[in-house]
């Protein structure tokens, strides 16, 4: 049983890594928490519903074609939204708001479009692989296979690639990279190019893992997700990867037995929140964040 | 087009943009004054309540003495979590406080025997047995309604918000402009700098959080009179957000600019609920809302973009100079 | 020679590094000592150690013989101990005098419950604070400026309002973070004044950290170098100038 939830909570905590790594580089490198991005994850998870069960498309299809648009999206909106405001010099609070504001109509528009019931991709919930003592769904093998890929293609592109090192060293230090002279304004555009593509496929595993999904989905995956990117430590893309795994492997693991009867799976989303304050007691500045200097 | 003139519905609306006053005077407080990022005010609201209905109904107190309980028992609820999570840096202590609000909201879901679970107050004594705790409400607010000769229950309603709300709306402007204002607008501009000066800087966010919470509680208390029952999907984070806007469509940081921001976004809510005209008449009564919150996320980035100090707020809060 | 402060074996490190390594070192009541060393130091980890602001990995401070080293900030104000910082921090949104009005100790209209039930203790509380910043504000010649925001003073005038701050609490230390840095040589003349007259007048105690040494030579009665989290030593303004260590240390012939 141990195993079993193990297993369960890497595949959620590998959804929540990447969501965690597409907000935590726009936080790092643009300074804004994107509420709007628990709507981004749901949007693509829709958009892939429409490409799959509407269009028949298979469903690895589907799941580019929600990237893709949502990458889209999300570069439309800088041009609309996000650059316009970085232009007027909007502070904190102007932009916490605006994504409110984009949140909501993300939202209004997904449940106009497709209503507000629940949703199911066309994939074969049956299908079950056994390893061991550990069943795995065909939603939760392509999730775990998915995900890992994608976490070291991050992991990868981070470290080594020349944008994916200016984009570590703006979210850590922005001052200092602009004064570097690095052109800033692509590193913009991968960061939203990113986040769409992680918004996107986020979205879709998720739907994928939960079976059913409805429009408010989106949000209620967030807040995890920000819980995450805290317990890794705002600024260390590293740590969203980190804090995303923990979070989702310790959730998963309270339900067992073995600590003391488990916590009822109905308190799972608590669970979340209790491992973020505690870590947070003892280590103020996240998993991988730096302590506060005066 | 008939109800836009209905009295009795302006009258609702104002009493939403009273109850929404009291909720944001209290972001007001935590943010205005003391520069606490608070996204989870809606929790302390369902914390006073609840509180409210469970000692009236369950425990049989007397509604005079529930609800100041309930007041007080929210602004504990705001020491409780400020506790733990008022050293951590200003963004954490946000999703942290998001994720105070969503446990109160699990609490309340699944705890069915203190709260009536999912179905809400009308489950308080039990499945099967419909309860009230708005009797004594309803003989005060028909008392009031005889003294001033009033016969509608939401103009009387109105007028109790308000009064409520512009007493304490006038408290906490005076409080501001005390030695302890001080001590909290420096805490906020720069904490080091106040420590520095001798000022124990936790002890007064606590008290900011704590004064903030108790404005919440008080707003869900008359939230909880306003609809005679309720339950845990009345306090979700939306309404949250909602405080927040008010609070910076009025202006940060100056407590008359609550009320002002208040009575737009309720004017705002309510109107979108008149569009009777083509292209929105097409459209069915569900989709119509969906059309009206996306409106309201319209203007929301609009504001942001045209005019992010709000109506009388200052531009330096909201613009990096 | 009565010790007012005390730090024995003061060490604190970042992410594996010792900014701090076990330092100590002794400030002479009355006395003004001055806190030398090149870039990198330690100086300002130290102070902020000693202010509070940062708590040490080990050892002990004490001022007038009572542990400091693990109290907050503002306790550590209340036992006698003001710091400034590099930048003078004004609080900018703030008139200046509310600034200095800001620092008044014991003011029981800073308190929720005095507020509710001693409004009278409050009222003449105000009046007295407002009476002694004014005074203060006259002594640093910022009291034309008592009701513009700091915000529109200049750099060298919030090192002024910095020292009247302070001054409202009656400390018996003072640690100044670098005062002259970016100061004009009028300012610098007036800053200096003024720290021997309170030396004089008050008995205040002075730990200076400072570049300026025109400034540490004439001014200070003692001088500690550190270099490299250490303290190398400690001596008059004369025995330091002449050192060998001390000279190495600022010309970097340390690896």
């Amino acid at each position: 049983m141990f195993l079993q939830l193990l297993v369960n909570g890497l595949v959620t905590g590998s959804v929540y890594a990447i969501a965690a790594v597409g907000v935590s580089l726009v936080y790092g490198i643009l300074r804004l928490v994107n509420f709007a991005y628990g709507d981004m994850m749901a949007l693509g998870a829709f958009i892939a519903y429409f490409a799959n069960v509407t269009l028949g498309l298979p469903m690895v299809l589907a799941a580019l074609v929600a990237m893709l648009a949502m990458a889209a999206i999300s570069i439309a909106l800088d041009v609309v939204l996000w650059r316009p405001l970085r232009v007027r010099r909007a502070g904190f609070m102007s932009l916490f708001l605006a994504s409110i504001g984009v949140a909501l109509v993300l939202r209004q528009a997904i449940l106009l479009v497709w209503g507000p019931q629940n949703r199911s991709y066309d994939v074969d919930p049956f299908k079950v692989y056994v390893i061991g003592s550990v069943r795995l769904s065909l939603a939760q093998v392509v999730t775990i296979v998915t995900a890992s890929a994608a976490i070291v293609a991050i992991g990868v592109f981070l470290a080594r690639s020349p944008s994916g090192r200016v984009m570590r060293a703006m979210a850590d230090d922005r001052v200092l990279a602009q004064i570097s002279g690095i052109d800033v304004n692509r590193v913009i555009l991968v960061t939203w190019v990113i986040s769409g593509l992680t918004a996107g496929l986020a979205g879709v595993l998720a739907a994928l893992v939960q079976s059913s999904f409805d429009p408010n989905f989106g949000f209620q995956l967030l807040l995890p997700v920000f819980a995450a990117v805290v317990l890794g430590g705002i600024g260390s893309a590293y740590g969203a990867l980190a804090g995303g795994l923990v979070l989702g492997v310790a959730t998963e693991l309270s339900t067992w037995e073995g600590f003391a009867g488990g916590v009822d799976p109905v308190y799972k989303p608590v669970v979340a929140f209790s491992v973020l304050i505690v870590a947070l007691l003892l280590r103020p500045q996240g998993l991988f964040g730096r302590a506060r200097v005066v | 087009m008939s109800v836009l003139s209905s009295g009795e519905f302006w009258a609702f609306v104002g009493v939403m943009a009273g109850i929404y006053t009291l909720f944001t005077l209290g972001l007001q407080v935590q943010f205005g004054l003391a520069g606490l990022l608070n996204f989870g005010q809606v929790g302390f609201m369902a914390i006073g309540a609840y509180t409210m209905a469970i000692l009236v109904v369950k425990q049989g107190w007397s509604m005079w003495l529930a609800t100041p309980l309930a007041v007080v028992v929210a602004a504990a609820a705001g020491v409780l979590v400020g506790l733990p999570t008022l050293r951590l840096r200003g963004d954490y202590f946000a999703i942290v406080t998001i994720a105070f609000s969503e446990i109160v909201r699990w609490v309340a879901t699944n705890e069915d025997r203190l709260t009536g679970g999912s179905q809400g107050t009308i489950n308080l004594s039990g499945e099967g047995v419909a309860t009230q705790y708005n009797g004594a409400w309803e003989r005060f607010q028909g008392w009031v309604g005889d003294e001033l000769h009033i016969g509608s229950k939401d103009v009387v309603m109105l007028i109790i918000v308000w009064t409520v709300a512009l007493l304490l709306l006038w408290l906490t402007a005076r409080l501001a402009r005390t030695p302890w204002g001080r001590v909290l607008r420096a805490i906020r501009e720069d904490e080091d700098a106040t420590a520095s000066l001798g000022k124990p800087v936790f002890r007064y966010r606590l008290q900011a959080l704590a004064l903030g919470a108790a404005f919440a509680g008080l707003a869900g208390c008359f939230y909880a009179w306003q609809f005679s029952f309720f339950g845990p999907d009345d306090f979700q984070p939306l309404i949250t957000f909602f405080g927040w806007m008010i609070l910076i469509l009025g202006g940060v940081g100056r407590v008359w600019a609550v009320p002002v921001g208040a009575a737009i976004f309720g004017f705002l809510f309510a109107a979108t609920r008149f569009f009777d005209f083509p292209p929105f008449s097409y459209l069915d009564s569900a989709d119509r809302a969906y059309v009206r919150l996306m409106v309201i996320g319209l203007a929301i980035v609009l504001l942001v973009v045209f005019r992010p100090q709000g109506i009388l707020g200052r531009r330096e809060e909201m613009v990096l100079e | 020679m009565t010790a007012l402060l005390e730090a024995r074996g003061v060490t604190k490190s970042f992410a594996g590094v010792r900014a701090v390594d076990d330092a100590s070192l002794v400030v002479a009541d009355r006395s003004i000592t001055a806190l030398i060393g090149p870039n990198g130091a330690g100086k300002s980890t130290l102070f902020n150690c000693i202010s509070g602001f940062l708590r040490p990995d080990a050892g002990h401070i004490d001022l007038g013989g009572k542990r400091i080293d693990r109290s907050p900030p503002h306790r550590i104000v209340r036992a006698g101990l003001a710091r400034t910082f590099q930048t003078a921090r004004a609080l900018t949104r703030m008139t200046v005098l509310d600034n200095v009005r800001l620092a008044a100790p014991g003011h029981p209209g800073e308190r929720l419950d005095s507020l509710v039930l001693r409004r009278g203790a409050v009222r003449l509380r105000e009046r007295e604070v407002t009476e002694q910043a004014l005074d203060l504000l006259r002594l640093v010649r910022l009291d034309t400026h008592a009701d513009s925001l700091s915000g529109t003073l200049s750099g060298g005038q919030r090192k002024l309002l910095d020292l009247a701050r302070i001054l409202m609490a009656s400390p018996r230390m003072i640690l100044l973070d670098e005062p002259m840095a970016g100061v004009n040589p009028a300012l610098r003349e007036e800053l200096l004044a003024h720290v021997l007259e309170l030396r004089a007048t008050r008995g205040i105690t002075f730990l200076i950290v400072e570049h300026d040494l025109g400034f540490v030579m004439q001014a200070s009665d003692r001088v500690v170098v550190m270099n490299e989290g250490r303290v190398l030593m400690e001596g008059t303004p004369d025995e330091v100038r002449g050192d060998e260590r001390v000279i190495d240390a600022y010309l970097g012939t340390h690896a």
